[in-house]
């Protein structure tokens, strides 16, 4: 479905404050164009929760209930049910977190409502960072990147959240980003149509936290695609493995380069970040290829 | 403090439209149609990336409107433009040149197939004459035409076209789309003159007089000569002469090996006509192969017809024993205008005859005492106004651009001009604005293809047509592709009427919206406060 | 395992899950704890019965729960849960959310000792440790008033827009069984309307809940919420009058036992109550004028009706199954501060009676009594007993 048929209304208010160029702002966009208006938000702290405005005013046009920052998922399973309770079935709970509310502290109410297979559509708005209060480390950061409380490089690699979502077995769990638009919107209007916990992580480059200038969020995000750091797939049950987007065709280098973030890192660190990436790689293309499509699920 | 007055502390119910993020910005992004590099290249100044898009959806009469609009001889050009617009093409730069020539080709000639008429012009009171049937006349008259000038032709041959029909050899433009395009004009209403050709200044100044206006468009007849030449003698031809003889089917026999001097198209054009006719050809030129002005197809084409090239070479003298010639050459370096003799490089070449392609010039001689000439040729301002009040001048008689896109461009130049000076308007402004650059255009949105094989046959079938129209970066040219809508992270692009518009009050000036333009329609530009 | 309405034995926390199941709740979220657990296991098992139309939900942490249970109310649906210690104490950071998003939830809370060191005994500590999160607290001392109060704490809860939880001491409320009389559903239906909150987190009224708030908006709001505490008293008052008029039960926000021309008051919380009652039996047939003051309503305070029955009695002991460090007993400084500049008002003992669930029996109160009657002065900090 191309872009220009999928477009309903707007469901995100100009006068947001997010920074000029921001790819969460773009990607919040998108999204809630294609969820409709009988939605309810969960936004946790994060910089959604400052793009949703200061009382009175708010900056989407769905109500918001912005919970502590460990408890989105518990909240909007709560929020569910009371809803499901009154006979509103079909108004969809939809969670925006970021990585550290989701990865991070966020982590554990998430794990218990996938298993419990809460009817909630989730998606992480993955900025690789608690960039809201400074551009800090979450364990979505990846190996290597200079953040604010691991200014010499992050020591350890980034959680992959896609596969441990996939081992909890959720109706539905996949990757997409700003850069490849009808992706995205094929992969929402997907989920949307799902039931279950539905979980979809979506790459935000954050133009301060990264080092990026104002017009290249869009342009990154493609290029973590193009050079395999960031693969476009999607799990069904678990077990059905699609790879989709274009094929792992350019260097890391060239991601690497683009971002003041990895500033620093020397010729060897690149090398060992291709090695991490071409490794990665090569596992979720044999997971793909063995992997059985799943049955429809409910 | 009124409580009543205060906002409530929860329950959120406004929205942030209230705050104008457009006062954080420092710069501002302007739709702005610049024009593609093809547009700036085109000798027309054709809306190249216009009709392409007409094209790539199948409207093809818009696309041959869009095109005649600036050049009635579409089919024409796609025979014979040497397309600077392909050497301008700023997809050269990323996986191959558009084949515009092929493609306006295409178009020009599904206009003839179908029939394709302009519409009849209005009506009106003034009366323009035009002196010379070429293609710089003809356009002229379509320009002026159109806009409801009656006007009448003067031309020298018995029949339209110039050098279109005596110098361009029918295998490189076939009479029959010629034939067509001219007629297309012609049966708009144009008084038309042949066999009158305009000699005297008597004859010259009648003219200025009786109309309200003269475009002069005469062209170079007079051929240059090599003074060590007799070209009484009939193994000495010009190459115009030869042409428009063998054009018209009476070419003189001339022996069995012809020797052609000249770099350029008419040079090419008298060696391939001679090939077809059985001669042996052997072409010497001042130039090198890569400096010769002649198109570089019409150099491999003549070559893989058999023509031999001696390049970087001169004529020095000839010998005469009986109806075999020796040519006595010598290797040159030409620059700048300069021949060097090489020492010690000289050589013979046998032969039976010898044409010379190398160049024309003007027959100024009746209008000298009416209106300046400089350098040979009638002098014209920008806009085509010659010294003489009321009087018009381009094509080769004016001009060394001795191609036939920039007879017609001058045409429709000189045109424009005398249709605002007859409506009392004062000329345009002459706008020359910077082309969309390669730089601004957005490659993701343009899935690599190579350009579509086959020289100008290249997009006869109409499914390689809209394939190769569809590889068109539509630079400068907005394709209401929504991008900018899209990607805007603040709602601040608008759809307008016929296109977009910014929302001042919250665009924050990031960019993105240029950066994602797949057409580099949009630039940003410095907001100063 | 269903009891038909009517008398039947039921243990503190059975009785609590049939209070909360006769309020019809609609978002039951639950996680279990040492002595909590029968109270869930009692909802799931009505639950799989039919008997109780509610959606129920398990998630793997009591913050969790509390997270459930916020939005829950917020979106229009009454909640009930149960906790203890622990689990209360990790809810900590939600108790305040609640309250600051005037939520009508209702909890029991079982009053276990608090970590570290590890132990499972009656001790108040967990929900006294909570007295600034803004929630409507009671203290009940039996089963059958463990049932009662949940109804009371709905009408309340849903009135003030205030979140309320009942306490029950370990195991001495929780586990001991009773006669217990169950009201039929209708008259619970009669006393308690169905919930219909002012705003809702719903589509159709597009509001949102949670945007951050300027200095002003945040005192302002607060003060809101202090407006609602100081109504709770009243409300709590006419809720107990009207229960009683439909049941014949009534406990009123405080009790006052055998307080007539008391000069010596033991003032306290919970199952130690009951305790009290005989050490002031056995007191009054000593010849010692004593009496008992029970406090149930503690958050907030009914101050009005507390410095009432405690004026005129020379010396007031105030028994604390709790201890604050560096504070002491925590009735014991909330009434010392009660009665600051009261005229005439009696001397006031603290006793850390019980603490970490030590058994103390009416003998000991009645010594501690007259330990305090005979103090030449008090002291100022509460004394372990």
């Amino acid at each position: 479905m191309g872009v220009r048929e999928s477009m309903k209304d707007d469901l995100l208010c100009s006068g947001h404050v997010a920074c000029p160029g921001c790819i969460e702002a773009l990607s919040l966009r998108r999204v809630l164009s294609l969820l409709g208006p009988d939605t309810v938000a969960v936004i946790p702290p994060s910089c959604l929760a400052i793009i949703a405005g200061a009382q009175p005013l708010s900056g989407l046009k769905i109500p918001v209930y912005q919970p502590a920052l460990e408890t989105s998922a518990a909240s909007a399973s709560g929020l569910r049910r009371a809803l499901d309770a009154r006979g509103k079935k079909d108004t969809q709970v939809v969670v925006f977190a970021g990585d550290g509310g989701t990865y991070d502290i966020g982590f554990q109410s998430l794990s218990s409502a996938a298993e419990r297979n809460e009817n909630l559509l989730y998606f992480c708005f993955d900025n690789e960072g608690y960039m809201n209060t400074g551009a800090q480390k979450s364990s979505s950061t990846p190996h290597y990147a200079r953040t604010g409380s691991t200014p010499a490089g992050k020591a350890s690699r980034k959680k992959n959240l896609t596969e441990i979502m996939a081992a909890h077995e959720i109706p539905y769990a996949a990757t997409a980003c700003a850069g490849f638009l009808p992706d995205l919107m094929r992969k929402v209007e997907k989920a949307r149509g799902m039931r279950g916990l539905r979980l979809i992580t979506l790459l935000v480059p954050c133009l301060d936290g990264w080092g990026v200038p104002e017009d290249q969020g869009v342009a990154l995000a493609r290029l973590a695609v193009e050079t395999g750091v960031f693969p476009l797939y999607e799990v069904e049950d678990g077990r059905g493995y699609t790879l989709g987007g274009p094929p792992k065709s350019r260097p890391v280098r060239e991601y690497l380069e683009k971002q003041g973030r990895y500033s620093a890192i020397d010729e060897a660190t690149v090398e060992a970040l291709q090695a991490e990436v071409d490794d990665a790689w090569a596992r979720l293309v044999e997971r793909t290829s063995k992997a059985a499509p799943a049955s429809a699920s409910s | 403090m009124n409580q009543a007055a205060l906002p409530p502390t929860a329950w959120t119910t406004g929205t942030t439209e209230a705050n104008r993020t457009g006062t954080w910005r420092a710069s501002l992004p302007e739709y702005r149609a610049a024009p593609s590099p093809c547009k700036n290249a085109c000798p027309v100044g054709g809306d190249i990336a216009r009709w392409m898009q007409q094209a790539k959806s199948g409207d093809w009469h818009g696309a041959w409107q869009t095109l005649v609009d600036h050049n009635p001889f579409p089919a024409v050009a796609g025979y014979v433009c040497h397309h600077p617009c392909e050497a301008a093409c700023n997809r050269a730069a990323y996986d191959g040149a558009l084949a515009i020539c092929a493609l306006e080709r295409h178009i020009g000639e599904r206009a003839l197939k179908e029939g394709w008429a302009f519409p009849e012009p209005p009506r009106g009171a003034k009366r323009v004459a035009v002196v010379g049937g070429g293609p710089s006349g003809l356009a002229a008259a379509w320009q002026l035409r159109r806009r409801g000038h009656a006007v009448t032709l003067f031309e020298a041959q018995a029949e339209l076209g110039g050098l279109l029909r005596s110098g361009i050899p029918p295998y490189r433009l076939p009479r029959a789309v010629l034939d067509g395009e001219i007629g297309r004009i012609l049966a708009m209403g144009v008084g038309v003159n042949t066999e009158a050709a305009l000699k005297s200044e008597a004859q010259f100044a009648r003219v200025s007089t009786e109309f309200d206006a003269v475009y002069l468009a005469m062209g170079a007849g007079v051929p240059k000569r090599l003074p060590q030449l007799d070209y009484g003698q009939d193994w000495a031809v010009d190459g115009a002469g030869y042409l428009a003889l063998a054009n018209a089917g009476r070419a003189p026999r001339l022996g069995a090996r012809i020797a052609v001097i000249g770099g350029g198209s008419a040079a090419m054009d008298v060696a391939r006509s001679a090939r077809r006719l059985g001669h042996g050809v052997t072409l010497i030129s001042l130039e090198l192969e890569p400096q010769m002005p002649a198109q570089r197809e019409e150099v491999v084409e003549a070559r893989a017809e058999g023509v031999v090239f001696v390049p970087g070479a001169m004529l020095r003298s000839v010998a005469r024993d009986g109806a075999q010639l020796r040519l006595d050459c010598v290797h040159v370096n030409f620059a700048g205008g300069n021949v060097d003799v090489i020492p010690d490089t000289g050589f013979a070449i046998e032969a039976n005859a010898i044409v010379t392609a190398i160049g024309q010039d003007p027959q100024l001689e009746p209008l000298r005492a009416r209106q300046k000439a400089e350098d040979g040729l009638l002098w014209t301002d920008t806009h085509g106004a010659t010294s003489r009040e009321g009087v018009y001048a381009g094509g080769d008689a004016a001009s060394l651009q001795r191609f036939v896109t920039h007879a017609i461009a001058m045409g429709k130049r000189a045109a424009q001009a005398i249709d605002r000076k007859l409506r009392r308007e004062p000329p345009a402004p002459l706008e020359s604005k910077a082309p969309v650059p390669f730089g601004a255009i957005n490659t993701f949105y343009h899935y690599p293809a190579p350009r579509v094989p086959g020289g100008r046959d290249a997009a006869s079938q109409t499914a390689a047509a809209v394939a190769e129209a569809s590889r068109c970066f539509s630079c400068g040219e907005c394709t209401l592709c929504d991008n900018c809508f899209n990607f805007c992270p603040d709602m601040a692009v608008k759809r307008t009427a016929g296109g977009y518009a910014i929302a001042e009050e919250y665009c924050k000036g990031c960019g993105l919206c240029v950066r994602e333009c797949p057409t580099g329609s949009i630039v940003m530009t410095e907001e100063l406060r | 395992m269903s009891a038909a309405p009517g008398r039947t034995l039921l243990t503190g926390n059975h009785a609590a899950a049939w209070g909360a199941r006769l309020a019809r709740p609609k978002v039951v979220p639950v996680y279990p704890i040492t002595p909590q657990t029968p109270v869930l296991e009692l909802l799931t098992e009505f639950q799989a019965a039919g008997e109780m139309d509610a959606e129920f939900l398990t998630p793997e942490s009591e913050h969790s729960v509390m997270a459930a249970c916020i939005p829950a109310s917020l979106a229009g649906a009454r909640v009930f849960t149960a906790t203890a210690s622990q689990g209360l104490m990790l809810m900590h950071e939600l108790l305040h959310y609640a309250s600051g998003a005037r939520a009508p939830i209702v909890m029991a809370n079982v009053n276990r000792t608090v970590a570290s060191p590890w132990a499972f005994w009656p001790d108040q500590t967990d929900s006294l440790a909570q007295r600034d999160t803004g929630w409507v607290q009671f203290y009940v001392e039996s089963a059958q008033e463990a049932l009662d109060t949940v109804l009371q704490a709905y009408r309340v809860a849903e009135q003030a827009s205030l979140p309320a939880m009942i306490n029950l001491d370990a195991f001495y409320v929780s586990h001991a069984l009773e006669p217990v009389r169950i009201p039929a559903q209708e008259i619970v239906d009669a006393y308690l309307p169905a919930y219909a909150p002012e705003h809702l987190l719903d589509p159709e009224r597009g509001e949102s809940w949670g945007n951050v708030v300027s200095q002003e908006m945040y005192a302002r709001h607060r003060r809101g919420l202090g407006e609602a505490m100081e109504r709770v008293p009243a409300l709590a008052a006419a809720a107990d009058r009207e229960w009683r008029e439909r049941t014949g039960r009534g406990w009123g926000v405080i009790e006052r036992y055998r307080c007539e021309g008391a000069q010596a008051l033991v003032v306290t919380m919970g199952s130690m109550c009951g305790t009290a009652r005989e050490a002031v039996d056995e007191l009054r047939e000593s010849g010692v004028a004593a009496g008992l003051v029970k406090v149930r309503l503690f958050r907030p305070l009914p101050a009005a009706e507390l410095r009432a029955a405690l004026a005129g009695a020379r010396d007031v002991l105030v028994l604390d199954r709790n201890y604050s460090p560096g504070a002491g007993g925590v009735l014991h400084q909330e009434l010392k501060s009660l009665l600051y500049g009261m005229a005439g008002a009696p001397r006031v003992h603290g006793s850390l009676a019980g603490v970490g669930g030590l058994n103390v029996p009416p003998a000991k109160i009645a010594e501690l009594v007259r330990r305090a009657a005979a103090e030449s002065e008090p002291k100022r900090e509460a004394a372990w007993a």
